[in-house]
Order: structure tokens, then C-alpha cells, then sequence
């Protein structure tokens, strides 16, 4: 069994079995949804599943995943908290924001957040930045997942209010929640004209690719933030 | 500038520095109780990108960025809990619901497994479902049927095996514990009717209380089905002949689950459309009347939908003829339509 860290924090693990992506246990011994945990040289890694997190998907496309150890970062559409637990992996020694608006995936997130020291759990409507501004302060990178149909317009407004200058927006974007008939293709296309050209914050988009075969008709973007500050 | 966050005011000059603060009491429940308030009006937000740790330490709230972290969290943590501790009624009735359908699963793969089984002993006995599972429940085995019960012919002549022992126990047991099952089944109905009667007076009146609570259940609670458009409540439940008619060239779907009120499932094909759209307006107005007015129940809907159903039953007293006609032709007709789709979907696919 060997280790080699991917990026920072983010390892891939080589056993009989395959490859693994992994995350270093920030609470060794603590299995969070069922995977697997391996220890390799007395260190505790837990599993990461690409199928079920798209952020791991993104990992595995070869995206330049921008989340350090010390980084602070906001997490739009947190559900029951399966990636945010490996965010909160990566950032051992940063913060996880981590929103979600239904009260009930907001109990699971909870459970999640009494047992790890660094994610702050915000039960909120990710399309109104204004209702977690006095809670949120400025972070590096913004992490968004919300299956919305204006998912383009929501990172906009939160990079807005919470990314810093060159901060850098991961946006997992659901063909089938912003039009359930059309082609994903053309309606990926669409949201990256969107995102380059319609919003103020200005983003610069540094990747796109389409994260099947773990997620269907998903498209990951990574943009920055070319801001000129107000 | 006057700005709130979650330690306190902060007054701000024009370049974002503060000038002076108010500071909550450095308490974690107090600071949740205020976090979970909704925020007056007349005070800002921070603006974009004002940096709340640093103003946090500067004001002197905490000391350090580890406190900063460890009370933000525990404060957080304690708000969310609040926030998600209130339940309302309709929370309830979806639970219902579900429980009702998750009932009626389990009940009726027991009760198959009950007449297999019993039918070893008596094949005869002909019941099935509850009323097979009553009778297990009471008598086990057929030689306990009184001599006057209307089973007692068929139970001494039956070709089945002896049931006896500690068979007979286990086979009473499966079925006393179906019977339980059927009765909390029937005591979810009785909850359902009456706290849907309390809670959505007018909609009850309409659609009938099981209707109505599946469709609070579908929507995801009163508030939001009052939301709906007529349109959207008229095909709740048919899901997939909605986004088949939306994807590919089918008919778009008449009624969702709407179709099990009598005034639809007892009216002849032609004019259930008609009135299921009627029905669905007077739906989504009952359901706005029992979420935005306080007002109590409103016979005049009732009256209006009535009337509208008997005029549409009186337009419409016979089948369409030309299209019944043209039906088999546009049966004829949409099966090719299908046959094309099938097609032209084949051809979307390979473009993919």
C-alpha cells in the first residue's frame, strides 16, 4: 500500500484493490457516511468516493483543486455533509461555511458538525447572501453544489459578497435542474457564456469538464475572480 | 455606516474601518438566540468582503483566530438546532402520508405470504387481504369454526392439511400481527382526516381529506402546494407522463392524483380532463384560502365547482364522435408518432 498526495491534502491511495482517492481523518476512528477508513504508517485515511461526491469527481477529472490546508471556505448546498467532511479533512486547520436551506439533510449536516471542530453549520437560502453576511467573512474558495435552476446567479451573488480577490469559485453545475428537457451540452454552454460575461463579480474560467461517468449530465467549472473592488 | 454581525453592531467609516462597536453578551445560547431573530431592517450588512474576524479581535470580542473559530462554531451549531427543532402540522401529515404508503406495501406482501400459507391448511376459504387475515387471527385452524360460522361446510370438506401445533401458533401469530398492521393503518387515516380537517378546512372540503393530505405530501407542505399554479396540482402524481409529454411528442397527462376523487374516477373518459382541470382550480384557490385567510371554512367553492361540473357534464354528454372515429386513427396515428419518436430519440441518442 502506498500514498501519494494528489494536491494539497487530497491523497491517492494504491492497494490490491485499485486506487483510491483519500482524505486524512480529522477525527481518527470516526466513519462519517460508511466508507471505508485504512490506516497506512499510523496515519488514518478515509475513503473518498467519487461517485457520490462531485468535488471528488472533480479531483479525479484532473481540476487544479485550489483548497489548502489553512483555507477558509464557503460551501453552498452543504445536504447531509458527505464532501463537506473531507473539506473539513483538507482545511484542518481553516473553516468550512457550510449552507443548506432544508431543515431536514440541516439535521444530518448538524450531527456532522458536533463531531468535527471546523465546519460552521448555516441553515439558509443560498440565494440570499445578505441573510449569513454578518456570519460568513471574506474566503478563498467558494464550493457550490445546489442543483438549482439559477445556480449561475447564486455563485455570482455569493462571490460577490464572500470571495476574495483572486479567490477561486468550484461550481458543480446540473444540466437536468435548469432544464430537464434540453440537451446538457447546450445548456452547459450556456451557463459558462453566463458565468464569463453576464455578472459583475467577473469571473475568469480557468476549467470546465463534464464529470460523467460519476455524475450524468454534470459539468465542474473552476473560475476566478477578477474583481475590481468597489 | 451601521452594520450588524453575529458579535454585535459595528459602526464603519466610508473606508470600511471601525469606528465603534456594541458588543452581544459573550454568551453561546444568548448569541444563537440572537442569530436565529430575523435582523431589523433599518441596519446593514457587512459590506462585500469586510473582514468580520478581523474587526471581531480588533473590537476585543475574542482573542484570538482559534477562539474566533471554536465560538462561531459552537454558536452556529446551537442556532441551526433551534432553527430546526419547530415543527409544523403539515410536517406531520407528509409523515402520515408516507407511513400510510409504506403501510400499505408491507400489509400487502404479508398478506400474500398469508394466503400462500394458510392456503396449505385451506384453500377453500377464499377471503384474501384483511379480511383473511381477520379470520386467521381468530379461529388458526379451520376445525375451530363454530358449527354455525358460513365457513363451517367448506372448512369440514377441505382438502387442505392439518393445521395444528405450534404451526397453528405461528401461522395465528403472522396474522395477528397483519391485523395490527391494518389497524394502525386505519388509525393513520382517522389522524389524517381530522388534522387535515383543523389544519386545511377548504381543501379538505374540495378535494377530500386523503386527496388533499397526499397532495400536501407531494408538495412538501401546505405553504408550498398553496403555491402551485392550478395547472401544476392538476398533474401532481403523474410525473411521468409529465416529462414524457415535455421530452417527446406523447399526450400530456389529464390528472395526477386528483384522478382518485369520485367526481373524476366515476366520470366517462371524455370529460375527466375537463374536469379534473376545473377541479385543480378550485383546489389551488381552497389551498390559498386555508393558508393566507384565517377565514374558516367556504361552502361557496364547493357550490361554484359543482355547478361547473354540471355544466361540463351537460356540454358534454357524449363521447366526441368525430374523434372517436379519428381516435382509432389517431390511435393508428400516435403509434406511428411513437414509432417516429422512437426514431428521432434513437437519432438525439447517436448525436450525443
Amino acid at each position: 500500500m502506498s500514498t501519494k498526495e494528489m494536491s494539497s491534502g487530497i491523497f491517492e491511495i494504491t492497494e490490491r484493490g485499485g486506487k483510491h482517492l483519500a482524505t486524512i481523518n480529522l477525527v481518527p476512528g470516526a466513519s462519517v457516511y460508511g466508507e471505508k477508513l485504512i490506516e497506512i504508517e499510523g496515519c488514518e485515511y478515509r475513503i473518498w468516493n467519487p461517485k457520490r461526491s462531485k468535488l471528488a469527481a472533480m479531483m479525479i477529472k484532473k481540476f487544479n483543486i485550489p483548497i489548502k490546508r489553512d483555507s477558509k471556505v464557503l460551501y453552498l448546498g452543504a445536504a447531509s455533509g458527505t464532501t463537506v467532511s473531507h473539506v473539513s479533512d483538507i482545511v484542518s486547520e481553516g473553516i468550512v461555511y457550510a449552507v443548506e436551506f432544508s431543515p431536514r439533510t440541516m439535521r444530518d449536516l448538524i450531527g456532522l458538525c458536533d463531531m468535527r471542530p471546523n465546519i460552521v453549520p448555516i441553515l439558509a437560502d443560498a440565494n440570499k447572501p445578505q441573510s449569513y453576511a454578518h456570519i460568513v467573512e471574506e474566503v478563498d474558495v467558494i464550493f457550490q453544489d445546489v442543483a438549482q435552476p439559477n445556480q449561475s446567479e447564486i455563485a455570482a451573488v455569493n462571490a460577490m459578497q464572500f470571495l476574495k480577490r483572486n479567490g477561486h469559485l468550484l461550481l458543480s453545475i446540473k444540466a437536468r435542474s435548469i432544464d430537464t428537457v434540453a440537451n446538457p451540452k447546450n445548456v452547459f454552454k450556456n451557463e459558462i457564456r453566463k458565468l464569463e460575461h453576464e455578472f459583475d463579480v467577473g469571473f475568469e474560467i480557468l476549467d470546465s469538464r463534464e464529470l460523467a461517468p460519476f455524475h450524468e449530465d454534470h459539468l465542474g467549472v473552476m473560475a476566478r475572480v477578477l474583481r475590481v473592488r468597489k | 455606516m451601521k452594520i450588524i454581525t453575529w458579535f454585535g453592531t459595528l459602526t464603519l467609516d466610508d473606508y470600511g474601518k471601525v469606528l465603534e462597536w456594541d458588543l452581544f453578551p459573550k454568551d453561546t445560547s444568548a448569541l444563537a438566540e440572537i442569530l436565529v431573530q430575523p435582523k431589523k431592517v433599518e441596519i446593514d450588512i457587512p459590506p462585500a468582503c469586510f473582514d468580520i474576524r478581523a474587526a471581531a479581535i480588533e473590537c476585543g470580542f475574542v482573542g484570538s483566530t482559534e477562539e474566533y473559530n471554536t465560538l462561531l462554531r459552537d454558536v452556529s451549531i446551537r442556532a441551526a438546532k433551534k432553527q430546526i427543532s419547530g415543527g409544523t402540522p403539515d410536517m406531520g401529515i407528509i409523515q402520515a402520508v408516507e407511513a400510510l404508503d409504506d403501510i400499505d406495501d408491507a400489509a400487502n406482501t404479508l398478506s400474500e405470504r398469508l394466503a400462500e400459507w394458510y392456503g396449505m391448511y385451506f384453500p377453500e376459504v377464499g377471503l384474501s387481504s384483511e379480511p383473511l387475515a381477520r379470520f386467521v387471527a381468530k379461529y388458526g385452524s379451520r376445525s375451530n369454526i363454530p358449527t354455525d360460522g358460513h365457513l363451517y361446510e367448506k372448512a369440514t370438506s377441505s382438502m387442505g392439511a392439518e393445521l395444528a401445533g405450534p404451526d397453528e401458533e405461528l401461522v395465528k401469530g403472522f396474522a395477528e400481527n397483519i391485523c395490527t398492521l391494518y389497524d394502525s393503518r386505519s388509525r393513520i387515516e382517522d389522524y389524517l382526516v381530522k388534522s387535515m380537517e383543523t389544519s386545511a378546512p377548504n381543501l379538505v372540503n374540495i378535494a377530500g381529506a386523503l386527496i388533499g393530505a397526499r397532495l400536501v405530501s407531494m408538495a412538501g407542505g401546505l405553504e408550498k402546494l398553496a403555491r402551485f399554479p392550478s395547472s401544476t396540482i392538476q398533474v401532481i402524481g403523474a410525473n411521468r407522463a409529465l416529462f414524457k409529454h415535455l421530452r417527446a411528442r406523447a399526450p400530456s397527462p389529464k390528472h395526477g392524483i386528483i384522478f382518485n376523487h369520485p367526481q373524476i374516477k366515476n366520470s366517462p373518459w371524455w370529460q375527466r380532463g375537463k374536469i379534473a382541470r376545473a377541479l385543480a382550480a378550485k383546489i389551488s384557490l381552497a389551498v390559498r384560502m386555508d393558508v393566507y385567510s384565517d377565514g374558516g371554512l367556504n361552502e361557496s367553492l364547493k357550490t361554484e365547482l359543482n355547478a361547473k361540473i354540471e355544466s361540463i357534464k351537460a356540454a358534454h354528454p357524449k363521447p366526441p364522435k368525430r374523434e372517436s372515429k379519428a381516435g382509432m386513427g389517431k390511435g393508428k396515428g400516435r403509434s406511428q408518432n411513437k414509432q417516429q419518436n422512437k426514431q428521432s430519440n434513437k437519432k438525439a441518442g447517436g448525436r450525443r
